[in-house]
């Protein structure tokens, strides 16, 4: 049984189209994934099929949901579906939990409310119970969203989407943030769906996620489904220019690079340890970092990877031990760049403004400005805009060039490409470590993920899962 | 009732939302008061003085918005009292923003004892009603305007304080100021582009909503009594003064009101819509 079907849907902002001509079909029993960048209208095409397209755009083609066909501009007709036949699970499931209610009340009201089950509130109770179990979740039945860990919250979540019994599923992005072993159990839930019958379209910018679900893959670039087949097939023999690109962005298959030769320590800690309540993140970690080294941080979510990283910068007091920079270097030559980097600029200050502020604060010249923004392959104009009106790759180029301005001894980068595409994440990396080199500045990279780790550092730092909380 | 000079304040920084026509529209209307504020008293005459001959006449050439019961200019009388009404506002309204608003960055910043005693002492002003407070002063000097002035200025600053150490609170521990610090800025500058940005339009909506509480607490009092004295112009006691003769000439008695009512609409358009963020 066809489950989906999208025949020649564009959608429209103002004169652009931001999706053109997109057709496909998904069965029962049947995994669809869209890969595609940011910005390349992957997530609208998804919006369109939901019938929750933002105002102000327009779509035209036809979507058949469970054989009933309804134009693209009739949202209303799709609407209806939801939740009992057509759900989201949308991106970053935690901020879709209600944070007032346990986790189990938001799963039972679902199945009462949405699925209607039979024998009311005991009924729907005692199947999310079942869900609870099944899904790992024991003992976080009362818990509130903010006691989940992330990957607890995924499954809620996921237990609160199938309890409405939709059986045509869309996720936006599952993996985003995920680190592999997260990321893995997400997959099988999501598999889980289609084996039972159900039908998935996945949303993802993630290679390894589309690879391990497998089924149908659609490669969207500006707009438009560029290639679509069996997933072995699409990334094992691509035919499409992007399609390359993007499977060679993958950090798996990055280029091994040199390690330059290490000088002195730039910064040594010695016994540090920390814990937030009853959760011990780490103790007792020594760390030195030589000048020019690089060293990599990866660990699960929740291990205090960004902590270690702030302490080193001196930003996080540690409970006990020591971290020692080098006398002679003054602090703003310890640099961090951020995971999202819109959080590293005033909101209301344009970039232009923000980077002069720096020039004139530490004496420097705006062609240094010029030179690492061409370095970077910045555009002059980007500066003169908010740092919300430029794309987070852009943006987190303009981070390293504010960085770089000031020749630093060591910089602190925090997941900086995690929110980025395979391509942008491998662009910047590699400009990260390029850039960093001829300035023989040190590196210490925070990442969840073990490839650009090893790619990039000569020593990789392992930081292991905290003990799950007391239940 | 004035606007902070944004321009001057964050050159650099984006433009701030533009006006919206409505605020355009308050603007206008304060700025019809104001005027009339300004030329009424210069060319109607003395508010004070009687003329019993020609009492509550309709408004005329002569007398544009006619006479009240013992014959006074009502033109000349408005005048003086839109121009105290405004004047408190503004005066009692700045002298409460300001240091309200420098003493919550300084709450913000400096965490333990600074932020300790200024809250406490910002609870307790906040204990007693700011009418009370005015109240009370003016038993001092009865009649007078600086009780009003000084008790609203009490009253207020506590608005200020609190919401611009809440406020100030969430952004210095924001990841934007602790890149700032990192990059090697000081405390000036977190002050100019990453407080100054965010507070100022919070501040502008807070200040006319105080401009409007100002007046409405200025009329209030007269109104019952315990404010400025007759035969001070003043709009609260105009009213009362010419409540018993709303029969004969209710023109009388609506103009004072329309006045405040007008004062009030205009100062809550400018406010605008509380910007969300």
């Amino acid at each position: 049984m066809t489950f989906l079907e999208v025949r020649n849907l564009s959608v429209q902002a103002g004169a652009t189209a931001v999706v053109r001509d997109a057709s496909l079909q998904l069965d029962a029993s049947q995994k669809y994934t869209l890969l595609g960048e940011t910005g390349s209208g992957k997530s609208l095409l998804a919006q369109a099929i939901m019938g929750n397209l933002p105002a102000g755009l327009s779509s035209s083609g036809s979507i058949a949901v469970f054989g009933e066909t309804s134009a693209a501009d009739e949202p209303m007709k799709r609407q209806r579906l939801w939740g009992h036949s057509l759900a989201l699970l949308p991106q970053e499931p935690w901020l879709a939990l209600d944070p007032t209610m346990r986790a189990l009340s938001q799963v039972a009201e679902t199945y009462q409310k949405v699925g209607r089950v039979p024998d009311g509130v005991k009924g729907a109770r005692r199947r999310a119970s079942a869900d609870f179990s099944s899904l790992g979740l024991a003992g976080a039945e009362r818990k509130l969203p903010g006691a989940l860990s992330g990957g607890m919250a995924q499954r809620t979540a996921f237990a609160v989407v199938r309890a409405g019994g939709a059986r045509l599923l869309i996720v936006d992005e599952p993996t985003k943030g995920l680190d592999a072993g997260l990321r893995d159990g997400v997959v099988s839930m999501l598999k889980q769906v289609a084996d039972n019958g159900g039908a998935v379209l996945t949303i993802t910018h993630d290679v390894a996620a589309a690879r391990l679900l497998g089924g149908t893959i659609g490669i969207m670039l500006d707009g438009e489904i560029v290639e679509q087949g069996p997933a072995d097939q699409v990334l094992a023999q691509p035919r499409h220019d992007y399609t390359r690109r993007l499977l060679a962005a993958d950090p798996e298959s990055w280029a091994p690079r040199t390690q330059p030769t290490p000088g002195p320590p730039v910064l040594t800690a010695k016994g540090l340890s920390k814990r937030f309540g009853e959760q011990q993140l780490f103790a007792d970690l020594d760390i030195e970092i030589a000048s020019g080294g690089r060293v990599a941080v990866v660990g699960p979510s929740g291990s205090g990877k960004t902590t270690l990283g702030g302490m080193l910068l001196g930003v996080v007091p540690p409970d006990s031990g020591s971290v020692s920079r080098r006398p002679d270097v003054p602090a703003w030559k310890y640099q961090k760049l951020y995971q999202d980097p819109i959080a590293a600029f005033a909101p209301r200050v344009r970039l232009r403004t923000s980077l002069r502020d720096l020039v004139s604060r530490h004496g420097l010249q705006w062609a240094d400005v010029e030179k690492w923004m061409e370095r970077t392959r910045l555009r002059a104009s980007l500066l003169d805009r908010l740092p919300d009106q430029v794309s987070s790759g852009e943006l987190q180029r303009i981070a390293l060039v504010r960085v770089l301005l000031l020749n630093p001894v060591l910089l602190v980068a925090d997941e900086p490409t995690s929110r980025l595409d395979p391509i942008t994440q491998q662009e910047t990396i590699y400009l990260l470590a390029e850039c960093l080199a001829d300035l023989g500045c040190a590196l210490v990279l925070v990442t969840h993920d073990a490839a650009i780790a090893g790619n990039i550092a000569s020593r990789v730092l392992t930081l292991s899962a905290p003990p799950s909380r007391t239940p | 009732m004035t606007m902070p000079s944004v321009g001057i304040l964050n050159d650099g920084a984006a433009t701030p939302k533009r006006m919206t026509p409505w605020q355009w529209v308050g603007l206008a209307i304060l700025a019809l008061i104001g005027f009339f504020g300004l030329v009424a008293p210069l060319i109607g005459g003395d508010p004070l003085i009687q003329d019993l001959d020609h009492v509550m006449i309709k408004p005329c050439l002569s007398s544009p918005l006619g006479t009240d019961h013992l014959g006074r200019s009502m033109f000349a009388r408005l005048g003086h009292a839109a121009r105290l009404s405004l004047l408190l506002a503004a005066l009692s309204v700045l002298t409460a923003a300001i240091p309200g608003a420098l003493l919550g960055v300084a709450a913000a910043w400096r965490a333990r004892w600074t932020d300790t005693a200024l809250s406490t002492i910002a609870d307790g002003v906040l204990a007693l009603p700011g009418l009370l407070l005015i109240v009370l002063l003016t038993t001092f000097a009865p009649g007078k305007f600086w009780p009003f002035y000084v008790g609203l200025s009490l009253a207020l600053w506590v608005e200020y304080f609190r919401v611009v150490r809440a406020a100030s609170q969430t952004l210095l521990r924001s990841s934007p100021v602790e890149a700032s610090r990192l990059l090697g800025f000081g405390p000036a500058y977190v002050v100019r582009r990453h407080l100054l940005p965010e507070l100022i339009p919070v501040l502008r909506t807070l200040m006319t909503f105080g401009a409007a509480t100002s007046v409405l607490s200025l009329a209030a009092l007269g109104l019952v009594g315990v404010g400025l004295r007759p035969p001070t112009p003043e709009l609260g006691t105009m009213m009362i003064e010419l409540l018993p003769h709303y029969q004969e000439a209710p023109w009388l008695i609506a103009e004072p009101i329309f006045v405040l009512l007008l004062a009030v609409t205009g100062l809550a358009l400018v406010a605008g819509e509380r910007e969300l963020r």
